[in-house]
């Protein structure tokens, strides 16, 4: 019985991680950029909903979703787009300095501690299936999840857009020269990873309660390390990297030995490292991940 | 239709074009030659607006588009087929043909269009609905060209469309390319194969080390006294 | 593959030109108040660790985000290396050996920065072989692995407390013959022979490889020798501020070493200094805005945490308007040697 609960646990976690690395993965399947800020943009979604404490939930989570989205393009707008083309040690340290411009304004704004209210406070008490106690917020994560996942395909599959970025995700240069316009595509793409990480943000929010400056910092983390199992360039595989670091992460904290347990974060990015020097490119990765010639 | 002027083009310190000038007029099939390091695709790269020229003009139609931006120019009729084919391989056959299309406002030109490139090219209605990364050299080639096609271009550019295929199949390619002339599509061709785009084009250039050595109507720059030295040679002095 | 050697005149020459301002800033420092001495020391330690930085990033062109554990290392293994035997027999529980010993400063910090050199050495066999965007990706996971490590391991680092009491050696002198030593190792590097290799593989990998150049070979060795002189600005910055604790060492200083290295460019030694200087004065500049400025009438301040935003932003403006940093590909020393050049061009 353990164990299924463990399990549901894995695939609630596993979905929230699905959504952080997609998010992560999109930007970086198209213009090669690992966006550091991105969880600057979880953090967005987090003050937004705290600032709308006592709103109906529904007015709170849509607010939250809509400006994180509009945070991304911002962001978009504003830092990278001047950096477009430039060689990816400058635009991963630009993107590293800009989650750190975020971070310490909010930390101006706000002050360091973290701030606790209620969001979806309801959905804490777990509902009873069978003999099974599960938690209602974890349901509530894998239907999410799993709807925006079908939505996402479908855009990916059908939507001309859509289809326009695959092609630019998988060869940039080539898109444009069929017409595919650069920055809508892009801008798209951020549009699209602002509301997946606003839909984190409403996770992080409702499992922790509170919100601070730094709560964007893990679930990045995870992102990357997720998006690159996944495989460089494959949004099915950022997702599916996700999912699988869900299932070390619960994995590891339910079969840890007691004095092992702080050090839970260290194995998961050792198990990281190595999975990097087995298959580098990841897991489902198309092409050689290396920097064109 | 098309009008280049005096085009410098360097990588970082390294000039690959030192002031090239060319001309393609409306219905010409004209040919780029010359051995590798040329500067042929870099050529073919500035007019597309993947590279942006240190000095010089093009003109396309009339209008200045030197430094413009890739996609803009496919939306005006300049369509250019890379070295290497360049096909979306994770995409399907239909879905590349149909992002060719991607400039275009007019969904029902655009759809009959398709049928167009699926009668031309039957091979790509049979593979219609396969990843273009499972289809063989030649099949590729084909659909790089349909692709780049489907935006009704006004000139099409074909960077060594030859490369790497069996002779069959490039006569096969240049046959597709003798039927655009005949739908009203102005082509500029590079090639390796100097005997298939002499007898292919019209008018040809030389390119050696940068720069335009020679040029001439295809037909007589054959025995034309100094065409090898200007092809093998090393370069302008 | 033939000789591509060459004496390296303008890098040494930049080396002891910017040795010579360090020096008369130290100089000029000794008059002044020792507040203001603390933040030279504190700027010497950085461009210590910064010239180490660059030794790794500057040559290969790969960014690391995890050398900063190796100050962690080095600065806890000289720690653990210098404190009193009574101190560690209290506050930690390590094996004997490394309880009852104790060395003096200089065996002791060459020592520690060995040994995070030997640990770079095990971790970068393991990592160099990566290519791509795995490479830094691998150094961020060791980064958070060091800190997760530091933070807990409480028998050998004291966990979240604070090991306290370690001796001071480190003033304005020692600082300075530290960023000066780090300063020659990383001017002969970049003109070595080998280091020329790994600058070749930086501009072009595949052209490198092509050539013969083992670019893993060449990086580990980078890596390694760069770890050493990032250890050794642990060490220093341990015993310049009697204490060290875990939380120094993560993602706040990583991100303002590497800016003080973008900032002038990553791609000069002139680089790593002009950077470190720039952000060290722009960082005071806003720190004294912090505590509140007297502009003859009325006081500019600002709420603490400018700082950092301000530099943030700096970081930014500077990546967007000069993608190659500050000063670029630009070494100092070339220009005492552009005379002797135009003469014999002429």
């Amino acid at each position: 019985m353990i164990l299924v609960q463990n399990a549901i646990d894995a695939i609630s976690l596993g979905a929230i991680y699905a959504l952080a690395a997609l998010g992560v993965g999109l930007i970086f399947s198209i213009m090669r950029l690992i966006n550091f800020a991105h969880g600057e943009l979880i953090m967005g979604g987090g003050f937004t909903l705290y600032v709308l404490t006592g709103e109906p939930y529904i007015v709170m989570a849509v607010a939250a979703i809509l400006i994180v989205t509009v945070l991304a393009l911002a962001m978009e707008r504003v830092a990278f787009r001047p950096l477009r083309g430039a060689n990816p040690a400058t635009l991963l340290i630009a993107s590293f300095a800009l989650s750190y411009l975020l971070q310490h304004s909010v930390l101006l704004i706000f002050g360091s501690r973290a701030m606790g209210f209620d969001f979806l406070g309801g959905l804490n008490q777990s509902i009873e299936i069978g003999s099974l106690r599960v938690p209602g917020l974890e349901i509530a994560v894998v239907v999410v999840t799993a709807l925006l996942l079908l939505g996402l395909t479908l855009f990916f599959k059908r939507s001309a857009i859509g289809i326009q970025m695959r092609a630019a995700a998988e060869d940039f240069d080539m898109a444009r020269l069929v017409g595919v316009r650069a920055d809508r595509v892009i801008a798209v793409a951020f549009a699209l990873s602002g509301m997946l990480a606003g839909f984190v943000s409403l996770y992080v929010v409702a499992q922790g309660g509170s919100v601070s400056y730094k709560m964007g910092v893990n679930m990045v983390l995870v992102a990357f390390v997720a998006s690159v199992i996944g495989g460089v360039g494959s949004l099915p595989g950022a997702a599916l990297g996700g999912f699988l670091l869900g299932i070390v992460s619960v994995a590891l904290q339910a079969f840890l030995p007691e004095e092992w347990r702080p050090y839970r974060d260290a194995f998961v990015f050792l198990l990281f490292i190595a999975f990097l020097l087995w298959r580098p490119q990841g897991i489902l990765a198309r092409r050689a991940d290396r920097e064109r010639v | 239709m098309l009008a280049v002027q005096d085009l410098h083009v360097s990588y970082g310190s390294v000039v690959a074009l030192r002031g090239v000038s060319i001309d393609v007029a409306p219905g010409e099939i004209v040919a780029v030659i010359g051995p590798n390091g040329a500067g042929k695709s870099t050529l073919m790269r500035s007019i597309a607006g993947l590279v942006r020229p240190s000095r010089g003009e093009i003109r396309f139609q009339d209008s200045a588009i030197a430094g413009q931006p890739a996609e803009r120019l496919v939306a005006q009729g300049l369509s250019l087929v890379p070295e290497g084919r360049r096909i979306f391989g994770s995409l399907t056959v239909g879905e590349n043909i149909q992002l060719g299309a991607t400039p275009r406002g007019d969904r029902r030109a655009a759809a009959a269009d398709m049928e167009r490139m699926l009668t031309l090219f039957p091979i790509l209605k049979e593979r219609f609905h396969q990843k273009a990364g499972k289809l063989s050299g030649g099949e590729q080639q084909m659909l790089a060209i349909a692709r780049a096609l489907m935006a009704a271009p006004k000139l099409l550019m074909l960077d060594e469309p030859s490369l790497g295929l069996a002779p069959l199949i490039v006569r096969k390619v240049y046959e597709v390319i003798a039927e655009l002339r005949k739908s009203g599509v102005t082509v500029l061709v590079v090639e390796q194969a100097v005997h298939v785009a002499l007898t292919a084009s019209d008018r040809t250039y030389v390119m050696n080390a940068g720069a335009i050595v020679m040029a001439g109507r295809s037909a007589e720059l054959r025995g034309t006294p100094g065409f090898e030295d200007a092809y093998f040679g090393a370069g302008p002095r | 593959m033939g000789r591509i050697w060459r004496f390296g005149k303008v890098e040494f020459a930049t080396a002891t030109a910017i040795s010579v301002v360090l020096l008369l800033v130290v100089l000029a420092a000794g008059y002044t108040a020792p507040a203001f001495q603390r933040t030279v020391i504190e700027s010497l330690i950085d461009l210590l660790v910064v010239v180490g930085l660059y030794i790794f990033i500057g040559n290969s062109g790969v960014v690391s985000f995890g050398h900063i554990s190796f100050m962690a290392i080095g600065g806890y293994a000289s720690a653990i290396l210098t404190m009193t035997v009574q101190k560690k027999h209290v506050l930690l529980q390590l094996p004997g050996f490394l309880e009852h010993i104790q060395l003096p400063s200089l065996p002791a910090a060459v020592v520690a920065a060995g040994f995070a050199a030997f640990i770079a050495w095990l971790i970068g066999m393991a990592f160099i072989r990566l290519r791509g965007i795995a490479l830094p990706m691998a150094t961020f996971a060791m980064l958070m692995i060091v800190h997760v490590v530091a933070q807990n391991w409480n028998e050998v680092t004291g966990g979240r407390r604070a090991l306290v009491g370690l001796p001071q050696f480190v003033g304005l002198w020692t600082a300075l013959l530290g960023a000066v030593v780090a300063l020659a190792a990383a001017a002969f590097y970049q003109q070595w022979r080998r280091g020329l290799l790994l600058r070749c593989s930086r501009e072009n990998e595949v052209a490198a490889e092509a050539s013969g150049i083992d670019i893993a070979k060449e990086r580990l060795l980078a890596f390694v020798v760069s770890a050493f002189f990032v250890a050794l600005g642990g060490v220093l910055f341990a015993h310049f501020l009697g204490t060290i604790t875990a939380n120094s060492f993560y993602l706040d200083l990583t991100f303002v070493t590497l800016a003080m290295l973008v900032v002038g460019g990553m791609r000069s030694l002139t680089g790593a200094f002009v950077g470190t200087a720039v952000v060290t004065i722009v960082s005071e500049v806003f720190r004294s805005i912090e505590r509140g400025v007297d502009l003859g009438g009325f006081t500019l301040s600002a709420p603490p945490g400018l700082q950092e935003i301000g530099l943030a932003l700096i970081l930014l403006l500077i990546l967007i308007f000069r993608r190659d940093g500050l000063v670029g590909d630009f070494e100092i020393g070339s220009i005492f040697f552009r005379r002797a050049k135009e003469n014999k061009d002429s």
